[in-house]
């Protein structure tokens, strides 16, 4: 993908796009994931601009298929190419390293998360091309190589799923699965906290191995004598140990009873709770959370969703909340972006988005919420369903379903407006909210939306 | 076991009219084949004594966790499944349901010839799984379902017009064109039309075959359709249309619905009443406002407070998940997790084992357990050490209150622990307030 | 829904039912054109023709043997003759049997032989299965253990003992692989079948008031049925390739026109230099079980259900 691919959704774009958020931790921009079908190019996502603040929880709702999963996907390159096609758009993303000050332990400098930016080496924090002026050393994780994405991936940016039971590997047990997170990562420390040096790297590679229990003939033999023995011990109480740490910030009571389970002799929370324990193994700078609650009972959903954001607010993680579920993102969710059709139609804080949703497709799902005011039967649906996405027409992606539509939302596509006060920044992708002037039509011309609705 | 100390709660007492459906003590166990030989190792309690009436015209919820018995329960109802025990029965007019609960209020060997044959003559009229051929066919027309999996329920391999016709043809209704028109009705009635006639399931979105499913059901004009989470697998926008269809068409059919759901948004807004279900039982069941304003179970409480719309609502948090259904808690089916449970509500020594469990270093080499009773057992180290360290962290003032107060003695001897606690039967479903049935203690002592 | 307008109802009836075998045709049209889009099936669809037009036409192309028309012609003055003799294009056999009129009339045996075999296996396979499957209990357990004695035994070797206790015919060959091979399509439609009837339609059919035998016929076979025309497709070459195998080792109808008998008459004269007997008879059972493999995959491919209907 070259850089010229990224085209902004129309020239306004570009004027109109507010300076983002400089520091924030994941800029996506203008990301386009399509999809080559039978019928054609779906554009399951089509040009979202997002950004993730360092340790702030960002909710992605929508309908289903609205393309939440592959823009989540889409920032750890796990969208399957082909019959994926990376369209268009970067992910830019500024990785921080552990507080120089206080070695991770947490002081004032780092606001107590024990990690900190790192400069941009090019300019060293001044700010220059590289870094879009930022400062912060930047990669585009669309861009960099395999071995780099490797080293990001389950460290840095992790990512838990909807289907714990899918997601963990069956043949594993519960301390292989974790202690994979650490070997793959954090050999180093666990060879350090073993009391074992770290420049044998043979050593090293065996030993990871043999935590793997893929050690053959004569290695194993090896492992057995004398000076390997004793190694081998230590490093598996190291392992064990650091595998215990985790499951235990988890709150799984009596951890070590658990490491030998399999996934499948496991509950379903429980099965949650183990890849949770797995994801933030590595104090990652992102979690990125795909409807992680939706497979389980309302009971375990809300002590798993307590759980995160305690992790989340100790750790400093900034954790990516994928959900259509638009009352749990409320109650989870710093920020919120509202995702139709591939396009973000909405973003805002989570108390100014629920007081004032300004996009008629946020409104309409706020009122489909059935609730015990709303008399029975007289449910405020949206009508229809999400459009096909097989090479749209340039034009509002809601205008099918939008009981405002007025011709101008058939023929040309909004894009992103900044609508909030300075207080509250509230983005909307709605003619409704357009400025005449800059659009070059006649106020008339634009729809008006019924005020004090939702 | 405990629950046949009460083979049937009563049902409430709230209404005297006209009812379409009476469940009556249904128990539905599945038993768990195990091995190569597939010996029977023991039953899975799906539905483990349920009684709960439905007045016509009416919408009954039922909610739970999942694993809990609802669809097990919708199935029986709807005649796909046999009970194992208990009985459901259909359309009896309210002088014959007061007879039957009469009758069933004395235990089986209890009961005198006459009223035995009494009580198959109403077995024969109305139990589902008695009747005969005719009877069968007017239930069967009566009593439709519309399935959860918007994606497995409807033939891929039919046409709309085959899936929505095929009930008036399989009762001899229509046929030809004339069965065509028909379902152009049906389906305008559920918002869509003749154009979708000739499709394959497969080219429609969720929202759509669900209307296709009602659609169906809706084909013999039945009284009476099980809805089983017919809009869980959907997306609140269209979750919002398709109920707001089924309230439509209650309105105009005067249908009567059991809602199924684990939603309690949904269920609030859709039943006029709600029974709450925990591992095969029922833990509540009032109208549904009593419900929602004044819980009177902890579970039901809990549910409530896990809704993220409920903010004002003090967060309840369960700990542990469901237990094993075939292995059901003594006593409450509730007290392993119950945040107020007392000591009357049927702690067992898998409980103390199982909080012994989480400190450390407890129940090492354990290796087997004796068992009297659930209440009563001895267990079994490899070392008298490790047997103190057991007992040590089963200690009075180790345990949670409700629990200490239960235990009634641990003691080591040698190698072992005898462990044995209050005995206690599972409590009965009782009518505490009008039409307000629960079977929490707490609430048994508001009486 | 998506289209707000409902159109009107169309005066007049006929353009209904045309309407519902627009949607069956496009379906087919469509599994169609995603089988030919693979090369490899397009390759095994071409040599089949082949074969099968040189089946029907085989009149045509070499004249019926006057003595039986699937019966080698012999022709004592010149066996052993090389391809290219007259009158014998492609050579004879030590017995003086027209290699050709073997190749060509061998290809309606073959078809005869398998069409014969797997209609016999899919129909007794199916029934079979589908008791076990649908109707569970008691009838699952006896024919499952039927089942697993007949799987504990090698199919080749199976068909051989039966072979060579009936006593070497054509008829009786056709036996013997209908007694292996019914098997595999119980196990198949039974696996099938137990898996189908778990879906929600199923129940939703009795619901509306569908006998059993209904629901059978409508909803689980049609849905349990299509990797029994995968595997069918696969056996219609494999069925050859062991029928060749029995022929070879001497349990056909001596004389018949027959690909795994020519093998056969054909293998002693390789050493001394008369390779044709052999090599071509070889060639045409291989060609036959490849182009019936490569069908069967594609099938297989277009056939999955979770590709299909998307
Ligand atoms: N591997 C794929 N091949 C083809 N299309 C795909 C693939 N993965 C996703 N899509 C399409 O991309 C669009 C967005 O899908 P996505 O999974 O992101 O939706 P979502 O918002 O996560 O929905 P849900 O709430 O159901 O999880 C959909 O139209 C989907 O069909
Ligand atoms: N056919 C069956 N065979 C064995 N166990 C079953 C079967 N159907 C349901 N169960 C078990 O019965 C219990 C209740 O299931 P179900 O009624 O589906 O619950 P719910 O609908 O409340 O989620 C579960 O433990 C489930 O595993
Ligand atoms: S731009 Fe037009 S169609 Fe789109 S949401 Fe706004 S009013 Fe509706
Ligand atoms: S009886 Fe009531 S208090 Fe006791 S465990 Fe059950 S729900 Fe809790
Ligand atoms: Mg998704
Ligand atoms: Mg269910
Ligand atoms: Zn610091
Ligand atoms: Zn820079």
């Amino acid at each position: 993908m070259s850089a010229d691919d990224h085209q902004p959704r129309s020239a306004a774009a570009v004027d109109e796009r507010p300076d983002l958020d400089a520091a924030s931790l994941i800029s996506v921009r203008g990301l386009r994931v399509h999809f080559e079908t039978k019928r054609g190019r779906a554009h399951a996502v089509d040009g979202v601009d997002l950004d993730i603040r360092d340790g702030e929880t960002i909710g992605l709702v929508g309908e289903t298929g609205s393309g939440k999963s592959v823009t989540a996907r889409s920032l750890l390159r796990l969208v399957p190419m082909p019959p994926g096609v990376l369209a268009g758009g970067s992910v830019l993303y500024r990785p921080k390293q552990v507080c120089g000050a206080c070695s991770g332990s947490g002081c004032t400098a780092c606001g107590q998360v024990g990690r900190r930016p790192i400069a941009c080496r090019a300019c060293d924090g001044a700010g220059c091309e590289a870094c879009e002026h930022t400062g912060r050393h930047t990669v585009d994780l669309l861009r960099i190589s395999d071995t780099e994405l490797r080293e990001i991936r389950g460290n840095r940016i992790a990512m838990i799923f909807q289907d714990p039971g899918k997601a963990l590997n069956p043949a594993l047990t519960i301390r292989q699965q974790i202690a994979e997170v650490f070997l793959e990562h954090r050999s180093g420390e666990l060879l350090q906290a073993a009391g074992l040096e770290d420049g044998d790297r043979r050593a090293g590679r065996l030993m990871r191995r043999s935590a793997h229990q893929r050690v053959r003939g004569i290695e194993r033999l090896m492992l057995k004598l004398p000076p390997w023995r004793g190694r081998q011990v230590k490093l598996s109480t190291a392992i064990d140990d650091a595998v215990i740490r985790a499951l235990e910030d988890t709150r799984i009571p009596n951890p070590r009873k658990i490491l030998t389970n399999y996934p499948h002799e496991l509950s379903g929370g429980m099965k949650q709770r183990v890849m949770i324990a797995q994801a933030l193994a590595c104090d990652p700078d992102l979690l990125i959370a795909d409807e992680p609650t939706t497979a389980l009972d309302v009971t375990i959903q809300a002590r798993i969703l307590d759980l995160i954001s305690e992790l989340q607010q100790r750790r400093g993680t900034a954790v990516l909340y994928i959900s259509h579920d638009l009352s749990l993102v409320k109650r989870v969710c710093d920020r919120v972006a509202v995702l139709y059709a591939g396009q973000i139609a909405e973003v805002s804080d989570v108390a100014e988005l629920f007081r004032r949703p300004m996009h008629p497709y946020t409104r309409g799902l706020l009122a489909a919420v059935p609730s015990a005011e709303q008399q029975r039967g007289q449910l405020r649906a949206i009508r229809g369903t999400v459009p096909e996405l097989v090479d749209p027409e340039p034009a509002c992606r809601f205008h099918t379903r939008c009981d405002a539509a007025v011709p101008l939302c058939a023929s040309r596509e909004p894009v992103l407006w900044e609508r909030g006060d300075g207080a509250a920044p509230h983005r909307v992708a709605c003619f409704a909210h357009a400025d005449p002037q800059v659009l070059g039509v006649d106020r008339r011309e634009l729809p008006v939306l019924d005020e004090g609705s939702s | 076991m405990t629950a046949a100390t009460n083979p049937l709660d009563r049902p409430a007492a709230l209404h005297a009219g006209d009812h379409v459906l009476n469940v009556r003590a249904v128990r539905k166990h599945f038993p768990i084949k195990d091995g190569v030989l597939q010996r029977v190792a023991g039953h899975v309690r799906a539905v483990d004594g349920v009684s709960f009436d439905v007045p016509r015209g009416s919408t009954v919820g039922l909610v739970g966790e999942s694993g809990c018995g609802k669809s097990t329960l919708g199935r029986v109802i709807a005649g796909l499944l046999d009970p194992t025990d208990g009985g459901v029965f259909f359309g009896m007019p309210a002088a014959e349901r007061a007879r039957l609960d009469a009758l069933l209020q004395v235990p089986p060997e209890a009961r005198s010839e006459a009223q035995a044959a009494e009580l198959g003559d109403i077995d024969q009229q109305f139990r589902i799984d008695r009747l005969d051929k005719h009877r069968r066919r007017h239930y069967r027309r009566n009593c439709q379902v519309v399935f959860q999996d918007a994606f497995a329920s409807l033939n891929p391999r039919q046409l709309v017009r085959d899936i929505v016709g095929r009930p008036l043809k399989a009762f001899g209704e229509a046929s030809g064109s004339a069965l065509t028109e028909r379902v152009v009705e049906l389906l305008e009635q559920v918002g869509l039309g003749r154009q979708h006639l000739y499709r394959y399931p497969h080219q429609f979105s969720g929202g759509q075959r669900q209307r296709i499913s009602i659609a169906r059901a809706l084909a013999l004009d039945p009284e009476f359709m099980v809805l089983d989470e017919p809009t869980s697998s959907l997306d609140v926008s269209v979750q919002a249309q398709i109920l707001n269809l089924l309230h439509e068409l209650q309105r105009e059919r005067g249908l009567t619905y059991l809602f199924i759901s684990h939603d309690l948004n949904v269920v609030r807004h859709m039943s006029d009443e709600v029974v709450v279900m925990y591992l095969g039982r029922i833990a509540e069941s009032a109208r549904s406002t009593a419900i929602f304003e004044t819980p009177r179970h902890p579970y039901t409480e809990a549910l409530l407070a896990a809704n993220p719309d409920e903010t004002d609502r003090e967060p309840i948090r369960l700990s542990g998940s469901v237990p094993d259904p075939a292995r059901p808690p003594q006593g409450c089916r509730f007290h392993t997790r119950c945040p107020v449970a007392t000591p009357r509500c049927g702690w067992e020594v898998d409980d103390l084992v199982r909080i012994a469990g989480e400190s450390e270093g407890a129940l090492d080499g354990l290796k087997g357990v004796e068992r009297r009773d659930p209440f009563d057992a001895k267990l079994v180290f490899d070392t008298s050490r490790q047997a103190t360290a057991t007992a040590r962290s089963m200690q009075r003032d180790r345990l949670p209150d409700a629990l200490a107060q239960a235990v009634r003695r641990v003691e080591r001897l040698d190698d072992t622990v005898a462990v044995s606690l209050q005995s206690v039967d599972e409590p009965p479903l009782v009518e505490v307030a009008p039409g307000h049935r629960t079977n929490c203690v707490l609430h048994h002592d508001e009486l | 829904m998506a289209e707000s307008t409902v159109r009107p109802a169309p005066p007049g009836l006929p353009a209904v039912p045309l309407e519902a075998l627009r949607t069956r045709g496009l379906r087919f049209a469509e599994l169609a054109r995603s089988a030919l889009r693979n090369p490899t099936t397009l390759l095994g669809l071409a040599i089949l023709t082949v074969i099968f037009a040189m089946a029907i036409f085989a009149p045509l192309l070499v004249p019926v043997n006057p003595s039986g028309a699937l019966q080698m012609p012999r022709n004592w003055g010149a066996t052993n003759a090389p391809p290219g003799t007259p009158g014998h294009p492609l050579g004879t056999t030590p017995n003086g049997g027209d290699v050709l009129y073997g190749i060509v009339w061998g290809a309606r045996t073959s078809l005869r032989l398998s069409l014969t075999v797997v209609s016999i296996t899919v129909v007794v396979g199916v029934a079979m299965g589908s008791l076990a499957g649908f109707l569970g209990g008691k009838w699952d357990e006896l024919l499952m253990r039927l089942v697993d004695v007949f799987l504990s035994i090698p199919e080749l070797i199976f068909a051989l003992a039966i072979a060579a206790v009936l006593g070497p015919s054509f008829g009786n060959i056709i036996l013997a692989l209908a007694a292996v091979f019914w098997v595999k399509y119980a196990r198949i439609i039974r696996g099938q079948i137990m898996q189908v009837k778990q879906n929600e339609f199923v129940d939703a059919a009795y619901v509306v008031g569908e006998s059993r035998w209904n629901v059978y016929r409508k909803d689980v076979l049609p849905n349990s049925i299509t990797p029994v025309v995968v595997q069918a497709t696969l056996d219609m070459g494999h069925v050859v390739l062991i029928g060749a195998t029995l022929s070879f080792i001497g349990l056909a109808e001596a004389g018949l026109a027959e690909w795994g008998n020519l093998v056969s008459e054909g293998q002693s004269g390789i050493a001394a230099g008369r390779w044709w007997v052999a090599t071509f008879s070889g060639l045409m059972v291989f060609l036959w079980s490849l182009s019936f493999n490569l069908v069967g995959d594609g099938l297989r491919d277009v056939l999955d259900p979770r590709t299909e209907g998307r």
